[in-house]
């Protein structure tokens, strides 16, 4: 027998005898560095260019004269339509999650609660459907709803001939009804995973205690279903601050918001320096949403 | 109660499919104003074919969708099995690192790549689009196949170790089959990240090199007819198409007596 | 024979040790049990020895051959899983077959092998069925032709048993013990079941926070329990402890306990351990034969399971004790009832506290 046995083994660090032939780590790093490497080029990396950028002058483009400055951030001082405009894109984020929030809660809850059985898989995959279709397309379709003498006056002119029009293309309410309208389905699944994990017996024994119907709702539903409805707003909000094409399509005149600007500052005035330190403030906001909220999204996440 | 709630679910779905119902029946109408009553034609899906700008835009857009599904799914797969199958520190760093793509909105990265490639030559067109939309479809893909994985119970490839497979043949041998559905299931999720993405590709196309969303936007912005109404409808109906296709494959809860 | 040698053998997780200085031997053609809690280290043992786990430092020898750095495909091992771990994508063929493939053993060789093996764990028909269509028994069968089939040197078993209900289980431990004379191979088994432990193996080995507390044949480790742990988890003891005065142990209130082994020297502390079956309860006060041990005590609850009592009482020093009595001897004590407990000398085990 050979005495190798008893010669004994240097200490090891741990690590994994299995991979003796190639150290693990270096399997690990060989599958991990391509996405990392292609997220740095695609994501991390402009980020850093566009915040070196928020802090020229002008566009460096052609023979511009370049210097660094603060200048594009004390923008809602220099120009201060902006404020209005930065007010009006809150107000119109802020009405879109609040709708989304009740039109969405409720559907969770009919979707979980309304006894459907089978057909609650089909109900589920009805609603987010379309979702999974383009965003532009679906704004578009709305154009051919509200726009005055559309789909929404021809209904209405069928049954009343003489009607004055009530389509509101091109007005607030209209982004508003677009931006629901597409991230609906969201709050609709937050909600839903939320309230189908409360036990039927949990509600049989608040019914059992003599509770009405907006007791259960108020003080068992809703508090229980709190991280998925929180999630859902969050979800919806960060978005929605950023869109442009939806106030731009539905809003026209009236669609000036964040988005839009930052948009303009790219492809019509070539102020890149300004679109910049606009998307950055922007992010500032969205970081500071998921910060504050981080703890409920990362529970819902895990759950 | 529960008819109450039958009826705003109803109501629900209504208000969903209202305008893309509409929008649909507005490609088989005949007035080029949108005008009603309905009449029925066939018109602007020939129109479509005559549209050259729009056919050529599909076309790139179902290219980058392929390249992007490709990338995609081989790099997020790969992450996916180091992320789920080794432990190491930072792993969950890294698993945060994942978020930026979805969770900035796309204004914001779609403007910041604008702004790297046209400072660093890389320029736009193509290739630029490629790099983004693989950046966005990326995560999506660990996150579906990292679902998958969890399904598979290590053991599987333990054993297939201690019958004295080497640890890359248990993983081509064992785990690989198993989670095919959800690879198939992430290619699918890449492919209509990419297909639907808009905001990203408008600020990375070139007026030699758009797709059909970028194309659908400016048509919007400067006037249309409803031929913009036939191949938005084409593109809907392969969204959906593909979302079912994916539904099946990756079927929540449908691989539970997997052991 | 030894055929598998652990040597010295040590492993750390983050800053809690697992397995602390582990030296043991299996010798060739046994069934040993690894018996301990869950975070005993049994299982890492286990997987130290597969190679599935590397030890910080010492050795593993399997079949003479220092493997504490081969792979686990080069071990030729055999293992079967708490889960099974069988491939649902392929047939049993394929799943027993697998083993077989890798080591180049293909086409009618290997069906042969298949087949013999599939007729050991009685099987002989269900080559082409789906892991799928099996019973929990049936899977576990298969995850043991499978482990086999490939003659390995070793059989290492992780509570393959622990998913069974209670009489797939008994059945199967029947199978398992016939499949491993027949097979003669080294088999290694891990399990927290200490009538598992008992009824199966040739030997036992105890462990408990990353030690090998004791191990042996398992009448020797059960009679002969060396540490308070060992008594308590193999089977249940009642323990008293006293002062050694004259070979016997003088308890609190002065009443002496002989043993039949040896006892630390007098004055020193002490503590023995008696097995509840090996005591017997009577009514009076008889005089103490030789080699005999008495006790007085009161019954403070009785649980009756038909054939067998289980008594609860308390010493006169207040400490709890318990005793299994056959359903045989007329009238069962009653709750309150003050009795004498008599054992033997022989069956008082001194224990290390």
């Amino acid at each position: 027998m050979p005495a190798e046995g008893n010669v004994p083994a240097s200490p090891r660090s741990g690590g994994n005898a299995a991979t003796a032939a190639m150290p693990k780590w270096v399997a690990t790093v060989a599958l991990l560095l391509p996405t990392y490497a292609w997220l740095t080029l695609a994501i991390f990396l402009p980020l850093c260019a566009m915040f070196a950028f928020s802090f020229l002058s002008a566009t460096p483009m052609g023979n511009e004269q370049v210097s660094f400055t603060l200048q594009q951030y004390a923008v809602f001082q220099t120009q201060p339509y902006m404020i209005e405009v930065a007010i009006w894109s809150l107000m119109i984020a802020v009405a879109t999650t609040l709708g989304c929030a009740i039109l969405g809660f409720l559907a969770a809850l009919a979707l979980a609660r309304a006894g459907l059985g089978r057909s609650r898989q089909i109900l589920l995959i009805l609603i987010v459907l379309p979702f999974w279709t383009n965003q532009l397309i679906r704004i578009f379709s709305w154009t051919m709803v509200l726009r005055s003498g559309g789909f929404l006056d021809s209904v209405l002119h069928f049954f009343w001939a003489g009607a004055p029009s009530i389509g509101f293309l091109y007005t607030r309410p209209a982004i508003v009804l677009g931006l629901i309208h597409g991230y609906l389905p969201y709050m609709v699944l937050t909600c839903y995973i939320a309230l189908i994990a409360i036990d039927d017996e949990i509600i049989e024994a608040a019914m059992s205690l003599g509770a009405r119907w907006w007791t259960i709702l108020f003080k068992v539903l809703v508090p229980m279903a709190m991280p998925g409805l929180v999630s859902g707003c969050v979800l919806i909000f960060v978005p929605v601050i950023g869109a442009f094409m939806e106030p731009r399509i539905l809003g026209g005149p009236v669609g000036v918001t964040l988005g839009t600007v930052i948009e303009d500052q790219f492809t019509q005035a070539f102020n890149w320096p300004l679109g910049s330190a606009l998307s950055f403030i922007m992010l500032a906001v969205v970081l500071a949403i998921f910060a504050t909220f981080s703890g409920v999204l990362r529970r819902n996440a895990s759950a | 109660m529960k008819t109450a709630g039958r009826i705003y679910l109803a109501f629900i779905i209504f208000f969903l499919y209202l305008p893309i119902a509409v929008m649909i029946m507005m490609g088989f109408n005949r007035s080029p104003f949108y005008q009603l009553p309905f009449q029925f034609t066939l018109h602007w899906y020939s129109v479509l074919r005559d549209n050259t700008q729009l056919i050529t835009a599909g076309w790139n857009s179902v290219f980058v969708a392929v390249a992007t599904t490709i990338i995609a799914t081989t790099l997020g797969t790969m992450a996916a099995v180091a992320l789920s199958r080794s432990t190491f520190r930072g792993r969950n760093v890294l698993r945060i690192l994942l978020l930026p793509p979805i969770a900035i909105p796309w204004l914001i990265t779609g403007t910041a790549m604008l702004v790297l490639f046209y400072w660093t030559g890389i320029g736009r067109g193509f290739h630029a689009m490629l790099i983004g939309h693989v950046a966005l479809a990326i995560p999506y893909v660990v996150l579906v196949v990292g679902t998958g994985l969890q399904t598979i119970q290590t053991d599987l490839e333990e054993a297939a170790m201690s019958l004295g497979s080497t640890p890359l043949h248990a993983f081509f041998s064992v785990t690989l089959p198993l989670l095919y559905p959800s690879i198939v299931g992430a290619g699918l999720f890449a492919f209509a990240v990419s297909l639907d993405q808009f905001v990203i590709s408008y600020f990375l196309a070139t007026p030699g090199f758009t797709t059909l969303p970028v194309q659908i936007y400016s048509a919007i912005r400067k006037g249309f007819e409803p031929d913009i109404n036939a191949i938005s409808t084409i593109l809907l109906l392969s969204s959906m198409a593909l979302f079912l296709i994916f539904a099946i494959f990756v079927r929540p809860g449908g691989k539970v007596d997997k052991r | 024979m030894t055929n598998v040698e652990v040597k010295t053998v040590a492993k750390h997780y983050g800053g809690t040790p697992v397995l602390t200085d582990i030296t043991c031997h299996f010798a060739e053609g046994s069934f040993t049990s690894l018996l301990g809690p869950s975070g005993s280290g049994k299982t890492t043992l286990l997987r130290i020895i597969a190679g599935f786990v590397a030890p910080d430092h010492g050795n593993v020898a399997i079949g003479g051959k220092d493997v504490t750095h081969t792979p686990v495909r080069a071990r030729n091992i055999g293992m079967v899983f708490q889960s099974y771990a069988l491939f649902p994508h392929m047939n049993v063929n394929q799943n027993v077959g697998f083993g077989l493939a890798r080591r180049g053993i293909r086409g009618s060789a290997a069906r042969d092998k298949i087949a013999r093996a599939l007729e050991m764990v009685r099987l002989p028909d269900f080559g082409a069925r789906s892991p799928k269509q099996l019973s929990g028994g049936q899977r576990q069968r298969v995850a043991l032709a499978r482990a086999i089939v490939t003659e390995p040197t070793v059989l290492l078993l992780d509570e393959p048993l622990s998913a069974l209900d209670r009489r797939l289980r008994q059945e199967m431990q029947v199978e398992l013990v016939r499949i491993q004379r027949e097979s003669g191979l080294t088999t290694i088994f891990v399990t927290h079941d200490q009538e598992e432990a008992l009824s199966l193996s040739d030997r036992v080995a105890i462990l408990d926070r990353g030690e090998i507390i004791q191990s042996g044949r398992p009448a020797e480790v059960y009679e002969r329990p060396r540490t308070r742990f060992a008594a308590e988890f193999l089977g249940d003891s009642n323990f008293m402890s006293g002062t050694v005065r004259d070979r016997t142990i003088v308890l609190e209130d002065g009443q002496r306990i002989a043993t039949g082994f040896d006892l630390p020297s007098d004055g020193e502390h002490a503590t023995v351990a008696v097995r509840p079956e090996k005591m017997t309860i009577i009514g009076g006060h008889d005089p103490a034969s030789d080699g005999e041990n008495q006790l007085s005590a009161r019954v403070t609850n009785v649980i009756y399971a038909g054939p067998a009592l289980t008594y609860t009482l308390q010493g006169v020093d207040g400490t709890t004790l318990k005793v299994f009595a056959q359903n045989r001897d007329g009238r069962p004590r009653e709750t309150g009832e003050t009795v004498t407990l008599v054992w033997k000398a022989a069956d008082t085990v001194p224990i290390e506290a």
